[in-house]
């Protein structure tokens, strides 16, 4: 703004501009904003902002990642003997092994079975250098939280799928979605951005701890004490 | 929830600390460090900003040489059940988050540091000094964040923490328990036992159940010697202490001259 | 619509209006608080554990000599906690706070990470990153030099122990590089060693059946302050029956007297005195083992020699010693002196006990001889719940060495020290002296070049100052510490060895203990850092070498010279760590001795009784010389031992450090303990600051009122005010040796000082 248009605002303030004036009582436009407008562009914010909060917010939200090997569980899972527990299983102590560990698959990966690129690229670049996978885990928990594998599969005879869907029947792994502000996976909170509805049968569910409560006040009686879940 | 008053059947961990046995080497203070990932900072000789969950104290009969005598006193969570009903411990009443909470499965206070924001209501409600704020971000320095446990997290500045009994540990007995389809609820004394008292290179730490017959604590908490802190305040704590001196149980409450220790105990019972 | 700028500011707020309405129909607000919370919830710098497998690994603790057995709790392949491992004969799972903080030793900021060669001037902290062939080269060539100009004896070593396989590998490699100069800090060990050679003629340490006596009498030795093995003493303790009673005699209420069924306070320095006026009591009073002293002991009446001449013996000795006399030296009232004489001698199984605080300072060959012979007179030698000897750890016989002329000639010049000489015959290192013997000699030092292993002697040497001006002389100092401890700072080249966990180590019996054990402290963790055990070192240097000293070292590298060594026991060893070893108990071996008279001495013929008219008096009390003047120095000055901190070559740990009491270090300030009674008289309150004066030096100091210690004098821990390691360590406080000098024992040596004279004054 230059200092004529200062000194032009100044003066109009002081004295009403009479040609203003008069350009406002012609009526082709009032200068003045009508209500209709006002309206107008309550509407434009308002669906603009529904559309960016439906549409456009989950999707800046989170980035998506592809795991570094596309892993065919249902493959997999028709050579084992022991379904899940033949890779992912309990020690002795109770603890849960989550993902395994390269020693795991070394022991059919040595070198690679099929002619399958990706296979050969698991075994090129993780298998030959001894370099273990870095999967994207989808049910990642911060460090505060205590999960007891052993409480729920033994203790509460729950199967896998009843949390983690029927992934182990995936012929792909899913695309990774790592929410930006938090790092954990879009899994965690559920697909729905709004957390209303459920989902979709074979998906897994989500895990926030209120869903860890509703559960457990369902099943048990009552939401359980904090340290129930939290180290 | 039913559990809430069954005073006598669920279970109340607890601690007998035999001070006659207590040398204060300050071993239970490392095995805390060391099993819950406690900081700690170049400077740590001003106790009111240094970390520890379970802290050993030095009495005295404040005799002249050569009728001196000593007696240590290692103070962890007291882990008090509250006046009267179950539940009401003194922290666990003031605080604005529920960070703190009583659990009423075993009778242990939890601080839960991702919810704690540090208005440290809880300190100043408790009587013993057992919580400890977090005035730094911890930081460990050289290679020394390798030999962090997974098992407990680490805290953040600006949170209270405190002494759990090592509730991670009877987490991972459940774990256990729970694989070789055993009812958890029987756990062996043996099965969950705090760090500090595995530590304690004496054995002057008994822990257990001290609603269960068959832990030691529960026949060691009724001996004539024991006593707890502070017993008038009604705070109910599951640490007790034996001592065969009478001036260490004497300093166990603020009593009057013509006030003999252990007095309390029976008002504690009439209570129950 | 026309927008112009009046209304702009309207339809721009219903629009931004509109957009907060509709976003509170969008999950977004909801979405973005959780997350937020989540992010702060999260930051990056507080570290989150990785989790793994949970497994366990058994090995040794090797911080200090006392050989308890560990169990390494791993999480995938990291260490996270060490615990005691519960079937170890020495400790049973009790640990020390420095064993339950091992890891912090492994992991921090004190080690040195790869061999360094000094830049700066000494203990400048300049130094420069070098390999390890660099290293071993520059140590190998300086080697080299001094056999070549014929002077191999100017090379001396300093390691922490004479015990275990790795001394053993030193002395090889000094014997047939040529130097006798193998020195080593003496402990409470020594003086009785040394003891039991005078009394039974045998070679051994000296055990104490602490598990089995029912009435232990303890001559101011912290057996809860860390004395002989912490693990085992602690376990002991909070195992022991009701009816053992332990009788604490020393003028500080330590933590172990505190402990004790009863503390007696004692003029500090005078407890060979009470020995001899218990014995005298019991003597007296006939409470004496007769069958024992008549049939196996030598030289408890007067005798004559073959050469006619009457020698005083033991019982007329003690004579002088009545209680009113010793009451009055050691300020323990008489009728208390005859009622502990008469309740030992009443005991089954009473035992004496000595070696103050940890027992790190040998003290004088009297007072070890005054406890024998206290032992003695109850009949507890070799016997349940009494004193053992132990016998020294055997190893295979290695392929004899040969010895060039530079050796052999190098071989034949005297110890530097002057252990072994006719001086101090039965003395095997005098490392206190070297200081001394050093800063005396006009021109160049006798030491040319100094290798330290495993010992950190310019902080653990009485008189630091001494100390550092004796080193300053030698041209060449070599520290092998996986530390940057005050000898390595002041080094010329560190080549770091491993650390704890890291290493192979083998522990023979620790102090104190009744019978053999040898554990094996086996490496658990791959080495973090660029360093090299120090055995691979010195083989590979012996190596270079060339000539015997190569030939001397046919094992390719440590782990080999150690199967080869341990023999039968290394495969025991390594599938159970521990191998205990059973004393011979049948009566032809327990009371069999190799004395002159092949009985107990207890006027040692054998021994060269330096400063008595008697060259054959038993045991009397020669009472410790005190440094200082009494005049100028009105107080004395005692060093004190706790279990939170260590005053030996490896530092506290920050853990440790951590929960030292703010009555012993407030800052960076230690404070003394003073009886309320004397600082009246010197004007000092509770928090004063005070000035700290001795003959050796001055310290700024914190006073702090205790009544529990004897009026007169000031007490100060052992452990603090280190100069070098990283801010969790030093600048903390002072160290005791700082203010304490050595006081050479007449008899052997060994340093017997127990404190010095002091002033304390306002500051």
């Amino acid at each position: 703004m230059s200092s004529t248009d200062h000194h032009h605002t100044h003066s109009a303030k002081a004295a009403p501009d009479p040609d203003h004036h008069e350009s406002g009582a012609s009526g082709s436009q009032p200068a003045k904003s009508s209500g209709w407008g006002v309206f107008l562009f309550f509407m434009i914010g308002f669906v603009g902002s529904l559309i960016s909060g439906w549409i456009l917010f989950p999707e800046l939200l989170y980035s998506k990642k592809s795991q570094p090997i596309d892993f065919n569980h249902s493959v997999h899972l028709d050579l084992v003997d022991d379904g899940c527990n033949s890779c992912h299983f309990f020690e002795e102590d109770g603890s849960f092994t989550g993902m395994p560990d390269l020693s795991k698959c070394v022991d059919c990966h040595e070198s690679a079975q099929t002619d399958d690129p990706e296979e050969i690229k698991f075994v090129d670049e993780y298998v030959t250098p001894g370099i273990e996978v870095p999967w994207l885990n989808h049910s990642k928990q911060p460090d505060c939280v205590f999960f007891s594998h052993s409480a729920h599969v033994m203790g509460a005879g729950m199967s896998c799928e009843s949390c983690h869907g029927d992934i182990g029947t995936s012929e792909h792994t899913r695309v990774y979605e790592e929410n930006r502000l938090t790092g954990y996976s879009r899994d965690i909170w559920g697909h729905s951005i709004s957390r209303l509805g459920k989902p979709e049968p074979g998906d897994p569910l989500p895990m926030k701890m209120n869903d860890c409560a509703k559960c457990h006040e369902e099943e048990t009686g009552h939401k359980g004490a904090c340290f129930q879940c939290h180290k | 929830m039913k559990e809430k008053n069954d005073y006598e059947h669920s279970k109340r961990y607890g601690m007998v600390i035999d001070l006659d046995k207590c040398t204060g080497c300050g071993s239970c203070m490392i095995g805390c460090y060391t099993e819950n990932n406690v900081p700690f900072k170049a400077d740590e000789t001003n106790k009111l900003d240094s970390i520890n969950w379970i802290q050993v104290y030095k009495l005295t009969n404040g005799k002249p040489y050569p009728e001196t005598e000593i007696s240590y006193l290692p103070m962890p969570c007291m882990q008090c059940d509250g006046e009267g009903k179950l539940g009401h411990s003194p922290c666990v009443s003031v605080c604005p988050a529920v960070a703190t909470d009583y659990d009423y499965s075993t009778g242990i206070v939890s601080q839960i540091y991702t919810r704690c924001f540090g208005c440290r209501y809880c300190m100043a409600a408790c009587p013993y000094h057992a919580r400890k704020f977090n005035w730094w971000d911890p930081v460990w320095p050289a290679d020394m964040e390798k030999y962090l446990s997974p098992d407990v997290s680490p805290r953040m500045r600006g949170v209270v923490e405190k002494c759990s009994f090592c509730f991670h540990r009877y987490q991972l007995a459940r774990n256990k328990a729970y694989y070789e389809n055993r009812q958890t609820e029987e756990l062996g004394e043996d099965e969950y036992q705090t760090a500090c008292a595995e530590a304690c290179p004496t054995g002057a730490i008994t822990f257990g159940d001290l609603n269960n017959k068959s832990h030691a604590v529960y026949q060691l908490k009724n001996s004539p010697n024991a006593f707890r802190l502070l017993e008038r305040l009604e705070t109910n704590p599951k640490v007790y202490y034996l001592s065969s001196k009478k001036w260490v149980r004497r300093q166990g409450d603020n009593y009057l001259a013509n006030e003999e220790p252990g007095l309390i105990k029976k008002i504690d019972k009439q209570h129950h | 619509m026309k927008i112009d700028r009046r209304n702009f500011l309207t339809y721009t707020t219903a629009a931004v209006l509109g957009g907060a309405a509709g976003s509170m129909l969008t999950p977004a607000p909801w979405k973005l608080m959780d997350d937020v919370s989540i992010w702060t919830q999260n930051w990056p710098w507080t570290p989150v554990p990785e989790a793994g497998p949970v497994t366990h690994k058994q090995s040794a603790c090797t911080l200090c000599p006392g050989g308890c057995g560990i169990n390494v709790r791993f999480v995938g392949t990291r260490p996270v906690k060490i615990e005691g491992l519960k079937d170890h004969p020495v400790n049973k799972g009790s640990l020390c706070p420095m064993g339950l903080s091992g890891l912090q030793y492994v992991y921090g900021p004190d080690r040195v990470g790869s061999p360094l060669k000094r830049e700066g001037k000494r203990g400048e902290g300049k130094w420069k990153k070098i390999t390890w062939n660099e290293a071993l080269t520059a140590v190998t060539d300086k080697l080299a030099s001094l056999r070549k100009s014929e002077n191999p004896q100017s090379l001396a070593c300093i390691t922490g122990s004479s015990r275990g396989t790795l001394p053993s590998l030193i002395g090889r490699f000094l014997t047939v590089y040529g130097s006798p100069n193998l020195l080593r800090p003496a402990t409470v060990q020594d003086a009785n060693e040394q003891a039991l050679f005078l009394t039974q003629g045998k070679q051994g340490t000296l055990g104490f059946d602490i598990e089995n006596a029912d009435f232990i009498l303890s001559f101011g030795s912290g057996i809860l302050d860390g004395w002989g093995s912490p693990g085992r003493m602690f376990r002991l303790f909070g195992t022991r029956k009701s009816e053992q009673r332990i009788i604490q005699i020393e003028p500080r209420l330590s933590n172990t007297a505190a402990k004790a069924s009863r503390w007696i306070g004692i003029n500090p320095g005078t407890e060979g005195a009470l020995a001899l006026g218990l014995a005298h009591v019991i003597i007296k009073e006939s409470l004496y083992n007769k069958n024992f002293i008549e049939k196996f002991t030598f030289g408890f009446n007067d005798w004559t020699d073959d050469a006619g001449i009457t020698h005083t013996g033991f019982a007329t000795l003690v004579e002088a010693y009545s209680p009113e006399k010793v009451s009055q030296i050691t300020g323990i009232p008489k009728p208390l002196i005859e009622s502990l004489a008469r309740e030992f001698a009443a005991s089954p199984r009473p035992l004496a006990i000595n070696g103050r605080g940890q027992g790190t300072l040998p003290g004088s060959i009297d007072e070890s001889l005054a406890m024998q012979s206290l032992n003695a007179l109850t009949g507890n030698i070799n016997q349940i719940g009494g004193i053992y000897i132990v016998p020294e750890q055997t190893y295979a016989k290695w392929p004899d060495l040969g010895m060039d002329a530079t050796a052999s000639k190098g071989m034949q010049q005297p110890r530097i020290d002057g252990a072994g000489s006719d001086q101090f015959p039965n003395t095997r290192s005098l490392l206190n002296r070297l200081p001394g013997l050093i800063n005396s000699v006009k021109g160049d030092s006798p030491v040319q070049a100094l290798l330290v292993v495993d010992a950190n002697p310019m902080y653990t040497l009485p008189d630091t100052a001494a100390t550092r001006k004796a080193f300053d002389k030698i041209p060449f100092i070599v520290s092998f510490s996986s530390y940057m401890d005050e000898t390595a700072a002041y080094a010329d080249y560190i080549l770091p060895d491993h650390a704890n966990l890291e290493r192979y180590q083998d522990i023979p019996t620790p102090a104190g203990m009744a019978h053999q054990t040898i554990t094996l402290a086996t490496p658990v963790i791959e080495p973090l850092y660029d360093t090299k055990h120090t055995g691979d070192a010195l083989i590979h240097i012996a190596k270079s070498l060339g000539g015997f000293v190569e030939e001397a070292f046919p094992w390719d590298d440590y782990e080999t010279f150690l199967a080869d060594t341990l023999q039968d026991h290394w495969s025991d060893l390594k599938e159970k760590g521990v191998i205990e070893i059973s004393p011979d108990s049948k009566d032809s071996a327990v009371l069999s001795f190799n004395t002159a008279s092949a009985k107990y001495e207890f006027c040692p013929a054998a021994a060269t009784r330096q400063g008595s008219k008697d060259s054959n008096a038993p045991s009397a009390y020669t009472p410790a010389a005190i440094e200082g003047d009494e005049k100028r120095f009105s107080l004395l000055l005692v060093p004190y031992d706790s279990i939170r901190l260590s005053g030996e070559q490896i530092a506290n740990s920050p853990f440790m450090t951590k929960t030292v009491e703010a009555t012993v270090l407030k800052k960076q300030m230690t404070l003394v303990e003073i009886n309320p009674k004397t600082a009246k008289t010197l004007a000092l309150k509770e928090g004063s600051k005070a000035v700290l004066t001795t003959p050796k030096g001055k310290a700024s100091v914190i006073v702090h009122l205790y009544e529990g210690i004897m009026p007169g004098l000031i007490a100060l821990p052992r452990g603090l005010g280190h100069t070098a390691y990283s801010e969790f360590l030093a600048g903390k406080g002072t160290n005791t040796n700082d203010l304490i000098g050595s006081v050479e024992d007449p008899a052997s040596g060994f340093d017997m000082a127990w404190g010095i004279r002091a002033q304390l004054s306002k500051a």
